[in-house]
């Protein structure tokens, strides 16, 4: 029966906890690839053999589906003898695909701010960590939020694919309500409108950032 | 390397998973991107209840994960009764996911045209066909083609989803073998190298198309 409110009012709750998971996922991910893939990127710009580890790694992890290398961390580790929990392997799968593509935006920041810019600082004899501090950095920010914004998106919803190793996030819920109940409209509605919130939240929260640093500048 | 033998059975087994993952790539290229150019054309030129449409819609599905969608069909199709072959079917859901992408790829790529093109089409006459026509999209569409070819590269990465609803390609003939190798590196390994291969050749193509671009200005 569609819209069934005795199983609606159990179903609710059920994917909310699902949903926590997911939430706890997208926000340790987000939280570590900030730092992960501004480490890369550094890397990525710097000279040496340690430029071309990085630009490899970033090459190699976003030109391969998330799905394989959830596979190859979770299985894979777990035959060597490094066995991680679903929920760790998901989290470290998450963090090394999306820090290859946050190194990027953050390349792309870095690359958008001319060289005129250190040029006029050092010329009005700034310091170089007051020059960044007031000059670079801020155009770096103002620049990468909205690339930013729509990576977090992504992996609000790419954390879905841990679901393909029984960790009990949000889908994995849906489907075991699905496949125990025969209620797909419910259960698929309220997986639906849950994500949509979430990824609205993470899109406004961008938005709001934005305008205060506008507000800032 | 008697250990290896049965493996090399995988890795040709795999090869035959990538054809597999190619042709679905391939089949669902064309309809997201007829579809990406007409939800763009409707939100830039539709009346208003068009837009509104258009709008929604690609609100629900960029906020929605693949998975989800695809996982939702999967249980919902025998339900309504259509009676579409499985492999249509996530062709029809890939196509419209990724249509919502492409008509952002495509819009911004018309909106980025300088609007002294639009304005001397219209000064010359023009009706609104001939101006799209032989204005703006051959020079809207050199604009769009790196990132519509990025989307490609997601694309493919994409089919490894549909794995977790049973459809055989590349990503699940991997888990087949490594059920019967017990061997997941090598497996897993040997499935993104060629999902590496897929994917760069196509991020190198974007490139140059990048280049030829950013040079042609």
């Amino acid at each position: 029966m569609l819209f069934d409110p005795h199983f609606i009012a159990r179903l609710i709750p059920a994917l909310l906890q699902g949903a926590e998971v997911t939430v706890e996922l997208a926000i340790l991910t987000f939280a570590i690839c900030l730092i992960w893939g501004l480490i890369v990127a550094l890397a990525n710009s710097s000279r040496g053999p340690l430029s071309w580890i990085a630009g490899a790694y970033i090459q190699i992890v976003r030109n391969t589906p998330l799905l394989i290398q959830l596979y190859i961390v979770y299985f894979g580790l777990s035959m060597i003898g490094f066995g991680l929990s679903g929920f760790a392997s998901g989290l470290l799968a998450l963090c090394i695909q999306n820090g290859g593509y946050m190194a990027e935006i953050y390349r792309g920041g870095l690359q958008a701010v001319s060289l005129r810019q250190y040029e006029a600082g050092r010329a009005l004899g700034m310091r170089r960590w007051t020059l960044y501090r007031t000059v670079i950095i801020p155009q770096v920010v103002a620049r990468i939020i909205p690339p930013m914004t729509n990576q977090t998106i992504s992996i609000i919803k790419d954390t879905s694919q841990v679901a393909a190793i029984a960790v009990m996030e949000m889908m994995k819920v849906a489907q075991v309500w699905v496949e125990s109940s025969a209620n797909t409209y419910d259960v698929f509605l309220g997986v639906a409108i849950i994500y949509l919130v979430l990824t609205s939240v993470a899109s406004l929260g961008g938005k709001l950032f934005e305008r205060r640093l506008a507000f800032a500048q | 390397m008697k250990e290896f033998a049965p493996l090399l059975h995988g890795y040709w087994y795999l090869f035959r998973g990538a054809g597999m993952t190619l042709l679905m790539a391939a089949t669902a290229v064309v309809p997201a991107t007829l579809g990406g150019v007409l939800l763009a054309l409707l939100q830039m030129f539709g009346n208003r209840f068009a837009r509104s449409a258009v709008v929604a819609y690609l609100f629900v599905i960029r906020g929605i994960p693949l998975l989800v969608l695809l996982t939702f069909t999967y249980y919902l199709l025998p339900l309504t009764g259509i009676d579409l072959p499985p492999f249509w079917g996530v062709v029809v859901v890939l196509a419209c996911y990724y249509a919502a992408f492409m008509s952002e790829v495509f819009r911004a790529g018309m909106l980025s045209l300088p609007r002294a093109q639009w304005d001397a089409a219209r000064s010359l006459g023009m009706t609104r066909r001939l101006m799209l026509q032989i204005v703006i999209f051959p020079q809207a569409l050199r604009l769009a083609s790196p990132p519509f070819v990025s989307l490609c590269v997601s694309l493919v990465k994409a089919t490894s989803l549909v794995s977790i609803v049973g459809l055989w390609e590349l990503t699940m003939a991997s888990r087949e073998i490594v059920e019967r190798t017990l061997a997941p590196f090598q497996i897993f390994l040997g499935a993104a190298a060629i999902y590496f291969c897929i994917c760069y050749t196509l991020a190198l193509y974007g490139k140059h198309l990048e280049r030829r671009v950013l040079g042609g200005h």
